[in-house]
C-alpha cells in the first residue's frame, strides 16, 4: 500500500506540468483558437535559456527570469506568425502550422543544445514540502500544482468575469468580426500566447531535472498536455486540471510496476484513444463543416 | 476520366522505364543508384501520407510508426523463413499495418481532424517506446532481410523498388478519380456535402485510412530489404514529423510530389554531409517550406502544376451542345406523396426556429417553400436531409419514416438537397463532381446533364468554375442522380435575371425529365411563379399560407411578412 502511494505521490510533479501545459493548451484553443502543438517546445526554448546561462557561470535566479522571458518572447514570436498570416484561417491549418513549427523548433533546439548531449540542469527547488501518511511530498510537486490550480482560477475568472476576457472568446469565434467591433485583436492575441509562454516555461523550469532534459524530450511533453486538455473536451480548465494530474499519477504508479514501467509513455495515448470513442457516442454535425 | 488516368499512368510508366533502364545498365555510380533507392523508398512513405493529409485533409503524424509494423512484420517472416521471399512478405507487412490504421482512424471518424493529429502524435510517441524495447528480429545473429536473387545488385533493388513505387503510383492514380477518390476529396473540403451525397463519412475516412497504412506499411518492408536491419530510429515519431512537414510542402498526394518530398528529405541531409553543414538544417527548412504552403494554400505540386498549364495552349473543348434525348432516363416513381413533413417542430436552446410546419410534396410536381430571411427555410432542409441532430414531427419519403436514419443514408434513400454555400470540393473536375453526386452515369449522360444546365465541360476544374455556375453545377449533381426528392437551396442566388428564367424552366421540368418531385426554396419570385405549381410560405418558423402561387402571392399576410408593411403603404 505505501508502496503504492509513494510511486503514485512521485508522479505528481509530471501530473502538475502536464495540468499546467493542458491548461494552456485550453487556455489558448478558448481565446486564439489554436490547438498549439508547440507549447512545450515554447517552455523547452526557455528553459534551455536557463540551462546556457547557469552553465555559463550566471547566477540561478536571474538566469531563470532570463529563461522566462525568452520562453515568452519564442511565444509571442510564434503567436506573431499565427496571427500574422493565419488569423481567419481553418482551425485544422492552424494546428498543421503548429506541426510543422513544432518540426522547425525542435530541430533548431536540438542543433542549438547539442543534441542528446547531457545538460546539468539546475533543481530549483529542492527538498521536501510535507509528509503526507509517511510519503514525503516534494517542494516541486507542490508548486507545479498549486501553479496549475492558480492559473486554471486565473482563466476561469478571465475568461467569465472580465471584459476582456468576453472580448477575447468573441475574438476565438470571429476575429474579423471582433476586429471590426474595435477588440485589438493582434496585441490580445499577442498576450495569450506571451502568457502562456511564461507559464510553460516556468513549469517546464520545475520538471526538467526529472527528465532527460534534451530539447526533444521536453517539447514532447505536448502529448500528455494534449490528453489532458482532451479530457476537458479543450473547454473545461478545471477537468483539464483532473485530467492532467491523473495522468501524471497513472505514470506514477505504472512506473513501480515492472511489467509495464518501460511502456509508461503508451499511457497518453490510451487516454487519448478513450477519450475520444466516449466522447463521440453520437453522430453530430461540426457547424463549420 | 479513365481516359486521364490511363494517360497520367502511361506518363509514370515510361518515366519509370527510363530511370529503370538508365539505373540497370549501370550509366549511373552506384552511390547515386543508392540514394536513388531511399528517394523512392520515401517517396512511398510519402504517397502513403498524402492519402490521409493531401485527399482527406487530415493530420497524420504517425505514419512511420505503420511503417516500423511493416518493417518488423518483413523482419519476423523473415526469420520464421516463411516461403514466398521478400515481395510477399512486403505484402503481408502492409498489410499488417491496417488494422493499426483502422484503429487510429476510428477516434476521429465524427470528430474534427485535429483530434486525429493528438491520436496520431501520441500513437507515434508509444510506439516508440516499445520499438525503442524490440531490437530488429534477428539482429542478433546478424541475420539479413534476403533481397529477391533477380534484384539483389544496388541497381536491381532500385528497379524493385521502383516497381513497388509505380505500381502504387498508378494504382492510386486510378483510385483517386473514381468515386472513392472523389468522395475523400469531398469528405475534406465539407463533410456534410459529402454526406448529402450519400458517401458515408466513416467509410471514407476509414478507407483512406486503411490504405493509407498499408502503403506505409509496404515503405517499411522495402526499407528492410533495402538496409537488412533496422533500428528503432528509422521509424522515430520525428521522421513522421518531419515527413508530414514535407508532404504538406511538397504535395505528396500527387506522385511528382512524393518524388520531390523524397528528393528533399534523401539530398538534403547529402548535401548538407558535402559541404560539412549539420544535416538536421533539413528539418528547419521543410518547417519553413510547409508553413509557406499552409499559408499560401498550394503546394509545391500544385504551383507547377499551375506554371505548366500555362505554359500549355488551353485546349478548347467541343461545345456541341448534347441533345436532351441523351439525358438519363426517368425513373419511375408511384403517384401521390413524394415527401410528407408532419408537424416539424426544431428548436436551437429557447428559440423555435421551426413551428409545427407541415408540407407534403406531390410526386411529378415542383412545390415552392419561401418566406424572408431568417423564417426557417434553410433549418427545414436541415431537418428533412437528415442534419439535425434532434427535431419533433415526422418526416416520410414515400410512406418510409425517416426518423433515425442519418444523413448519407436519406441521401440514398432519396432524398437530396443542395446548399446555399458553395460546398463542392474545387480539386475535382466538373465530370468528377457529377460522377460523386450520381453513381453510374455514362459519359454521355454526364455531358448531357451538363448540357442541360449550361455547365462547363466535364474535364474543367471546379475552382476555375465562377461562383454562379457551381450553384448550377450543384443543382447539376443532384438532378443526375434522380432522387425521390430533390431539396433546392436558393439555386438561383448569383445568377442574372435572364438566367434565373431559363433556370425556372429547367426546374419545372425536372419532375417530367427526371422523374424527381422538387421542393424549391428561394427569395427570387419570377422563378418561383415559373416552376412552382404549390408553394408554402413561412415566417419565423410558421406557415402563413399555402396553396398555389398566384393566390398565396396576393395573400395580405403574405405581403407584409415580405414587405415588413401594410400593402396600402406600399401603394401610397
Amino acid at each position: 500500500m505505501n508502496a503504492l502511494l509513494t510511486s503514485a505521490v512521485a508522479g505528481l510533479t509530471a501530473g502538475g506540468t502536464y495540468a499546467l501545459l493542458g491548461v494552456c493548451a485550453v487556455f489558448t484553443y478558448r481565446l486564439v483558437a489554436v490547438v498549439n502543438f508547440t507549447g512545450a517546445a515554447i517552455g523547452t526554448a526557455g528553459t534551455f535559456v536557463l540551462i546556457a546561462l547557469f552553465e555559463a557561470g550566471f547566477p540561478i535566479w536571474p538566469s531563470v527570469l532570463a529563461g522566462i522571458a525568452a520562453g515568452t518572447a519564442t511565444g509571442v514570436a510564434i503567436g506573431y506568425i499565427m496571427t500574422r498570416w493565419f488569423g481567419e484561417a481553418s482551425a485544422s491549418t492552424k494546428a498543421a502550422v503548429t506541426v510543422a513549427l513544432l518540426v522547425g523548433l525542435i530541430a533548431v533546439g536540438l542543433r542549438l543544445t547539442g543534441g542528446q548531449h547531457p545538460h546539468n540542469m539546475p533543481e530549483l527547488f529542492p527538498g521536501s514540502a510535507f509528509r503526507l501518511a509517511g510519503v514525503e511530498v516534494t517542494i516541486a510537486s507542490v508548486l507545479t500544482i498549486g501553479l496549475a490550480v492558480l492559473f486554471t482560477i486565473l482563466s476561469d475568472l478571465f475568461l467569465n468575469r472580465t471584459k476582456v476576457g468576453l472580448n477575447l472568446r468573441a475574438l476565438a469565434d470571429r476575429p474579423m468580426a471582433a476586429e471590426l467591433l474595435g477588440v485589438r485583436v493582434q496585441l490580445l492575441s499577442l498576450l495569450v500566447w506571451g502568457m502562456t509562454g511564461a507559464f510553460t516555461t516556468f513549469a517546464l523550469m520545475i520538471i526538467a531535472p526529472q527528465r532527460s532534459p534534451n530539447f526533444m524530450t521536453l517539447s514532447l511533453l505536448v502529448v500528455p498536455a494534449l490528453a489532458a486538455a482532451l479530457i476537458g473536451v479543450f473547454r473545461s480548465f478545471w477537468w483539464t486540471l483532473a485530467g492532467g494530474i491523473a495522468l501524471g499519477i497513472v505514470e506514477g504508479l505504472a512506473s513501480s510496476i515492472d511489467s509495464v514501467s518501460q511502456y509508461r509513455s503508451a499511457i497518453p495515448f490510451l487516454v487519448v484513444l478513450a477519450v475520444l470513442l466516449w466522447s463521440q457516442r453520437e453522430a453530430r454535425w461540426d457547424e463549420a463543416r | 476520366m479513365k481516359r486521364a488516368s490511363l494517360r497520367a499512368s502511361l506518363t509514370l510508366i515510361a518515366v519509370a522505364l527510363v530511370a529503370g533502364g538508365v539505373a540497370y545498365a549501370g550509366l549511373l555510380p552506384s552511390y547515386w543508384v543508392f540514394l536513388a533507392t531511399s528517394v523512392l523508398i520515401t517517396g512511398v512513405a510519402l504517397q502513403s501520407l498524402g492519402l490521409v493529409a493531401g485527399r482527406t485533409g487530415m493530420i497524420a503524424l504517425c505514419q512511420m510508426s505503420f511503417a516500423g509494423v511493416g518493417a518488423w512484420t518483413v523482419g519476423y517472416l523473415n526469420l520464421a523463413e516463411t516461403p514466398g521471399g521478400l515481395p510477399l512478405w512486403i505484402l503481408i507487412g502492409g498489410l499488417a499495418a491496417v488494422p493499426f490504421g483502422v484503429a487510429i482512424g476510428l477516434p476521429a471518424l465524427r470528430l474534427r481532424g485535429i483530434n486525429l493529429a493528438i491520436v496520431t502524435l501520441s500513437f507515434a510517441t508509444a510506439f516508440d517506446t516499445i520499438l525503442a524495447t524490440m531490437t530488429y528480429p534477428g539482429q542478433t545473429d546478424f541475420l539479413q532481410v534476403p533481397r529477391p536473387e533477380l534484384f539483389d545488385s544496388d541497381e536491381g533493388y532500385f528497379v524493385f523498388v521502383l516497381l513497388f513505387y509505380v505500381t502504387i503510383a498508378v494504382a492510386l492514380e486510378f483510385i483517386s478519380r473514381s468515386r472513392l477518390g472523389a468522395s475523400w476529396l469531398a469528405v475534406r473540403h465539407s463533410e456534410r456535402a459529402a454526406a448529402a451525397h450519400g458517401v458515408s463519412i466513416a467509410t471514407a475516412k476509414l478507407s483512406a485510412f486503411a490504405l493509407s497504412a498499408f502503403v506505409a506499411g509496404i515503405s517499411g518492408g522495402l526499407l528492410a530489404g533495402y538496409l537488412g536491419t533496422l533500428v528503432a530510429e528509422n521509424f522515430s515519431m520525428m521522421q513522421s514529423l518531419s515527413l508530414y512537414a514535407v508532404s504538406v510542402m511538397t504535395g505528396a498526394h500527387f506522385a511528382e510530389g512524393a518524388i520531390i518530398g523524397g528528393l528533399l528529405v534523401v539530398m538534403f541531409p547529402e548535401i548538407l554531409r558535402r559541404l560539412d553543414w549539420p544535416q538536421d538544417i533539413g528539418n528547419v527548412l521543410f518547417a519553413i517550406g510547409a508553413t509557406q504552403a499552409l499559408s499560401t494554400g498550394e503546394t509545391m505540386s500544385e504551383t507547377f502544376r499551375r506554371q505548366f498549364r500555362k505554359l500549355l495552349p488551353a485546349r478548347v473543348p467541343k461545345t456541341s451542345a448534347a441533345p436532351v434525348s441523351q439525358l438519363p432516363a426517368a425513373l419511375e416513381r408511384a403517384a401521390g406523396p413524394a415527401l410528407t413533413i408532419e408537424s416539424l417542430t426544431v428548436r436551437y436552446g429557447s428559440v423555435v426556429a421551426l413551428n409545427n410546419v407541415s408540407i407534403t410534396v406531390a410526386a411529378g410536381t415542383v412545390a415552392g417553400l419561401i418566406g424572408p430571411n431568417g423564417a426557417g427555410k434553410s433549418t427545414f432542409i436541415d431537418a428533412v436531409a437528415g442534419f439535425l441532430s434532434s427535431y419533433q414531427g415526422s418526416v416520410s419519403l414515400g410512406g418510409r419514416p425517416l426518423e433515425g436514419v442519418p444523413a448519407h443514408q436519406r441521401a440514398r434513400a432519396g432524398v437530396r438537397r443542395t446548399w446555399q454555400t458553395n460546398r463542392i470540393a474545387p480539386e475535382l473536375t466538373v465530370g468528377g463532381y457529377l460522377a460523386l453526386a450520381s453513381k453510374g452515369l455514362t459519359a454521355s449522360q454526364t455531358k448531357a446533364v451538363l448540357d442541360w444546365l449550361d455547365c462547363p465541360h466535364p474535364d474543367t476544374l471546379v475552382a476555375s468554375v465562377d461562383a454562379g455556375t457551381r450553384r448550377l453545377l450543384d443543382v447539376a449533381g443532384v438532378v443526375a442522380a434522380r432522387p425521390a426528392v430533390l431539396l433546392l437551396d436558393e439555386p438561383a442566388a448569383g445568377q442574372s435575371h435572364e438566367e434565373t428564367l431559363r433556370l425556372g424552366q429547367r426546374i419545372a421540368e425536372i419532375p417530367k425529365l427526371f422523374g424527381s418531385a422538387v421542393l424549391l426554396v428561394e427569395h427570387d419570385m419570377d422563378l418561383v411563379r415559373a416552376a412552382c405549381s404549390e408553394i408554402t410560405v413561412l415566417d419565423f418558423g410558421q406557415v402563413i399560407a399555402s396553396g398555389p402561387p398566384a393566390r398565396v402571392l396576393s395573400e395580405r399576410a403574405v405581403k407584409k411578412a415580405y414587405l415588413g408593411i401594410e400593402e396600402e403603404s406600399v401603394a401610397a
